[in-house]
């Protein structure tokens, strides 16, 4: 017997947490991946067999990932699915009978022009002669398979290219409406709000919601990620947003090393600015045309909802951010506050918030209309400025027994004591106005997507084909793409992430964004490496 | 019945908030916040909502436990507010409750609550003072008293009358405030002689000595200092919610210094200088 010498066992660095699947960010085959713990974050890996391995930050902060898991709710079926499974999840898209939610939003791209050549556009759009440019009909078709799949469908966003600049873009917001969409949100990068001054009032008629592109207030931001210093656009923008009394949320497509130090600052500027209602801070999508970036030093929620407690830490805690239930809970997290220019008050601070929105928890509700309140607030479909959330708001804060007791008041006022002038509708209109919404969102690209995630997305892409496909496999399996082809009649390039890792396959798009050209393009093998239906014996 | 004997009526963090608005001095706010005081708002619920008094129902439940309450045992919920206390140990812990409360509109609320909840024939609320309290002597197995006994002027004779109260043997369970006033700066001090629970509050061992002169043993003494931190934060948050919806009612209402006041009172809990205690005795 020979003594070996022995050799000290060592550990993994990581947490093995999730077995899930996703695609090769180059060739987009279908394949295995793997969720880890390492260093308090989360990470997706993968492995392609023509292209190695690859890793991913998914979310900033490990703790918080696994700790608003809870905060899941059961989905909801569709009155109808558009597709079947066939190859399974990411192939079948959409929505297939496998997908567990039903379209709390569903996004319609109009065009694919743009009056901007934004360095940074998930969509690859611009001033281009080969793109789209969708007719009534088209639309018509694509909200018609909407309203079969939702009967009343809770919010439709018109998006491109840029719609505004779309010659029917007002046909269309009325269509929508008149389909009985309860909500058409407009998003746009304001160049047309500034410059046609018929155009907010027109949107404030239709009753239309505007998802207003704005990335910050420093010129650096604005040439870094759209390539001009739009400021005074923004601010004209702006101020004829409110003129017209739309409603505004500020979109701002966050960038590691670009933007990260104006978070409190756009917040600051939405409170203080009349038409915004809320700040949608989105970790820009790495889909489509964007700057070099490394998939292992991206920006998720976690790192949002951290540097926006940095740098306002006498308004924020981490703790007032809850994940929306209604998707996967690490998708996007909302906070609503109670502003005015003195104090900035996170409602949830107010709310016993867990006690409704942890569904894994078996416990009693002290009032179950709350949790149905708290669900409506807390939804991709929850748009400032709409009735819905004026009511939810004060319904939220009825559960304070406020309400109850302006109420009392009110009456009681308006019996005998008219010199105190209370007005209890104005009261509570006034209340609601001091609201304001922050929501932080990031999509999945071709190196984050992780299928468990997108099975339960509840934010659609219409295609004028009559498909639901999740926003995050649009941008990143292919079917923009596929789709972009159909509607222009020229072939498009398969885009791939521009990740410095694959700088030396990258080629660019004439769009500007990436892809992979020769041999490195395709799958060498055809054969799937999930799911392959055979057995060991 | 004396001013200072009134305030034991109200939630002893909630008097200070009453005290406060009648310190507002502006005189438009004045006239505006006549609304608030001619309709008798509940600044109770408002500012405090469901929650009664620091670790709310789950350090009751937690009072009972260490009480050892028995089903049909006679409890009496001293200071008893609106009933909550003596409520929940009538539907969960099966006893039958007398309580006894200073303020004819909490009594009324109480008795209404009992009625809503099928507890009536569990339950019996009485007006009087915590000093003359309206029972026979020696009638009851066990006496509790949440967040009020700081607020009482005359605490030797409040707890001679639970000790009175109770049968030989029976059992008291005390949840308070407690304060070293050694340890407030001179502002608070000064700010302190208008919050009826902070001015009146002792240190535990003031209490514990209180107790054992009036002939109670006492059996134990937990602190739940984190308790009086969250009733405080919440506060500070309700005040903030209610200044930001800016109530004309409420306009005569010295918001800032209500705040500013709670906030000074949460870093004394912080520095160990104020908390609340769960008390339990036997009467020897």
């Amino acid at each position: 017997m020979t003594l070996v010498p022995s050799r000290p066992r060592v550990d993994r660095d990581e947490v093995f947490l999730e077995y899930t699947k996703s695609i090769c960010p180059v060739c987009k085959a279908v394949i295995d991946a793997e969720v880890n713990v390492r260093d308090g974050k989360v990470w997706l890996r993968k492995r392609c067999r023509n292209h190695g391995p690859f890793e991913a930050l998914l979310y900033g902060d490990a703790e918080m990932y696994l700790d608003i898991q809870r905060f899941n709710k059961p989905g909801t079926l569709p009155l109808e699915f558009q597709t079947d499974v066939r190859d399974g999840c990411p192939l079948d898209c959409g929505l297939c009978p496998d997908h567990k939610q039903h379209a709390c939003l569903g996004l319609i791209e109009v065009n694919s022009g743009c009056n901007l050549d934004c360095p940074v556009c998930f969509a690859d759009s611009g001033h281009q002669s080969d793109g789209f440019s969708l007719t009534l009909e088209q639309v018509e078709s694509g909200l018609d398979a909407f309203v079969s799949a939702e009967g009343e469908p809770e919010v439709v966003m018109l998006s491109g290219g840029e719609p505004s600049i779309h010659p029917r873009i007002l046909e269309f917001c009325a269509m929508a409406r008149d389909k009985g969409v309860r909500t058409v949100v407009l998003n746009t990068n304001g160049i047309r709000l500034a410059h046609d001054r018929s155009f907010a009032p027109a949107l404030a008629d239709l009753g239309v919601k505007i998802y207003f592109q704005f990335d910050g207030l420093g010129e650096a931001t604005h040439r870094a990620l759209r390539g001009r210093d739009l400021r005074h656009v923004k601010a004209a923008a702006l101020d004829r947003c409110a003129d017209a009394g739309l409603a505004v949320m500020l979109v701002a497509a966050i960038e590691a090393g670009v933007n990260t130090h104006e978070l409190g600052s756009i917040v600051r500027h939405g409170i203080a600015h009349p038409a915004v209602r809320g700040v949608v801070f989105q970790p820009v999508t790495h889909a489509g045309r964007h700057l070099t970036f490394d998939p292992r030093r991206r920006l998720t929620n976690a790192d949002i909802i951290h540097g926006l407690v940095e740098q306002c830490p006498d308004w924020f805690r981490p703790s007032d951010f809850f994940p929306v239930p209604c998707c996967s809970p690490t998708c996007r997290s909302i906070t609503y506050l109670l502003a005015d220019d003195r104090d900035v008050l996170p409602i949830p601070r107010l709310l016993p918030m867990e006690d409704y929105l942890d569904y894994l928890a078996n416990r009693a509700l002290p009032d179950p209309s709350l949790r149905r309140v708290l669900e409506g607030l807390w939804s991709a479909s929850a748009i400032p400025g709409t009735d819905a959330m004026v009511e939810g708001l004060g319904a939220a804060l009825a559960s304070l027994g406020l309400p109850d007791d302006l109420r009392t008041i009110a009456s009681a006022a308006l019996e005998t004591c008219a010199a105190c002038g209370i007005d209890f509708p104005a009261t509570l209109a006034e209340l609601t106005s001091k609201a304001f919404m922050i929501v932080v969102q990031d999509f999945q690209d071709a190196y984050t997507l992780n299928v468990r995630q997108l099975m339960k997305c509840c934010v659609e892409q219409i295609t004028p084909d009559g498909r639901l496909i999740p926003f995050c496999a649009y941008n990143s399996v292919g079917y923009r793409e596929q789709v972009r082809e159909q509607l222009s009649g020229m072939p498009v390039a398969t885009v791939v992430p521009n990740a410095a890792e694959l700088s030396e396959l990258l080629v660019p798009t004439r769009h500007g964004s990436r892809t992979v050209n020769g041999p490195a393009a395709k799958p060498q093998s055809t054969a799937v490496q999930v799911n392959l239906g055979r057995t060991l014996r | 019945m004396t001013g200072q004997q009134a305030r034991a009526s109200l939630p002893p963090l909630l008097q200070m908030i009453n005290d406060l608005r009648s310190s507002g001095s502006d005189t438009e706010a004045s006239v505006k916040s006549c609304c608030a005081t001619v309709y008798g708002i509940d600044l109770v619920a408002l500012f405090l909502g469901e929650s009664y008094h620091p670790g709310g129902t789950q350090l009751t439940r937690r009072l009972a436990d260490r009480l050892g309450l028995q089903p049909g045992e006679r409890v009496l919920d001293v200071a008893c507010g609106i009933g909550t206390t003596a409520l929940l140990l009538a539907a969960e812990r099966d006893v039958d409750v007398v309580g006894v409360e200073l303020g004819a509109a909490q009594i009324a609320k109480a008795r209404a609550r009992a009625s809503e909840a099928g507890l009536s024939h569990r339950s019996r609320f009485e007006l009087g003072d915590a000093e003359q309290l309206p029972v026979d002597d020696g009638q009851f197995d066990a006496v509790v008293c949440e967040c009020a006994l700081c607020t009482f002027p005359d605490k030797a004779t409040a707890a001679a009358e639970m000790v009175r109260a109770l049968r030989p043997g029976g059992r008291v369970g005390i949840t308070d405030i407690w304060l070293d006033p050694a340890k407030l700066d001179l502002e608070l001090r000064g700010l302190a002689g208008r919050i009826a629970c902070v001015a009146d509050a002792r240190p535990i061992a003031d209490t514990v000595a209180v107790l054992d002169r009036a002939g109670l043993t006492i059996r134990e003494v937990e602190h739940h200092d984190d308790a009086l931190r969250d009733t405080i934060d919440r506060i500070v948050v309700r005040l903030r919610a209610l200044r930001l919806v800016d109530l004309p009612a409420l306009r005569g209402f010295d918001f800032a210094l209500g705040i500013d006041v709670a906030g000074r009172l949460g870093e004394l809990v912080d520095r160990g200088h104020a908390g609340y205690a769960l008390i339990t005795a036997v009467r020897g």
